[in-house]
């Protein structure tokens, strides 16, 4: 592990670390797209979930609402990825030693396991539960799990504040 | 009218005080407010978007705009709920911060705007697929307003 910690440090000291982090207004405006941009990632993954454990839109189809929301989804994911990266850059060394901060890696890496166990099983037969108001006990445990990562990945990133 | 007396008096309220000494009550309320925040900005999203015409056309815009009420109406509750009690915690540090003075106003006109839009377009009886010119300008009004709640509420912590 040591050779990760020389890596966010030798992060730490390069040019653009540097000046995120000594920037009056760099580090709050990343901080605010980041926040805002969990509206896009999460909001819209947890009305999918929702959908899933058939609590709302009961009548519409798994897949259209898959559809129209996946590519605000991934639009969100990535202006969370890149700003959250900068974030990252600008702190590495510190954020190296906060508990939140590796809890929430922990937490990311889960949800992405989820979401793809998620595709390569149950929703490849989505055709035969499309419309389904009881969707297959596979899809409500993934959103389940869904919901739960993400609510522990927001509390998480920002606890990482918190702890600073 | 000014409202400092009210804000005096919430700063000694039980809650106030409770809220102001706990050590962690005011992270707790803060992480659910960003929690909820997700959750409903998420649903005020994809509910302006459908209004604006843009995907979902398999769901008609008033039957969205029915089946999307519960959570858009119970989310800006619990918004404003929690950050009630956020604001509690230190009513006089808030009064004089321009922020959130921008996103009282900003989130009185959202509620508003967005909800009266929202019913409207819930009681009409439309079944064309065409989203009219006002929808479509009255749903681009309410993203931006709630855009500005958001980043103005951002900008509270900063000033």
């Amino acid at each position: 592990m040591l050779k990760l910690l020389h890596f966010c440090q030798w992060i730490y000291q390069t040019p653009l670390s540097v000046s995120i982090r000594e920037s009056t207004w760099t580090f709050p405006i990343i901080e605010t797209i980041h926040t805002l941009g969990i509206v896009l990632v999460a909001g819209t993954i947890a009305i999918f979930d929702v959908r899933l454990l058939g609590l709302l839109l009961k009548r519409t189809r798994v897949s259209h609402i898959a559809r129209n929301v996946l590519p605000l989804t991934w639009t969100g994911f990535g202006v969370m990825f890149v700003t959250g990266l900068l974030l990252f850059i600008s702190e590495s060394a510190t954020n190296y030693f906060n508990f939140a901060f590796r809890i929430k890696l922990l937490l990311l890496l889960l949800v992405g396991l989820n979401t793809l166990l998620f595709h390569l099983t149950v929703y490849r037969r989505v055709e035969s539960w499309d419309l389904a108001e009881v969707t297959p006990l596979h899809a409500r445990a993934a959103a389940t799990c869904s919901l739960l990562l993400w609510t522990g990945i927001i509390i998480s990133g920002r606890m990482i504040a918190y702890l600073h | 009218m000014s409202l400092l007396p009210f804000f005096h008096w919430l700063a000694v309220t039980h809650l106030g005080i409770a809220m102001r000494d706990s050590t962690w009550a005011f992270a707790i309320v803060e992480i659910i407010h960003l929690v909820v925040l997700a959750i409903f900005g998420g649903s005020v999203l994809f509910l302006d978007l459908r209004f604006m015409g843009l995907g979902f056309r398999s769901v008609s815009a008033p039957e969205m705009a029915r089946e999307m009420l519960p959570i858009t109406a119970g989310g800006a509750i619990a918004m404003f709920l929690t950050g009630f009690l956020l604001l509690i915690s230190g009513p006089m540090r808030y009064y004089y911060n321009t922020p959130f003075r921008a996103k009282m106003v900003l989130f009185f006109s959202a509620v508003i705007f967005h909800f009266v839009l929202q019913a409207s377009i819930a009681r009409s009886r439309t079944q064309s697929d065409r989203a009219t010119v006002v929808h479509r300008v009255s749903a681009v009004i309410s993203l931006l307003l709630w855009s500005a709640v958001g980043l103005s509420g951002r900008a509270i912590g900063y000033f």
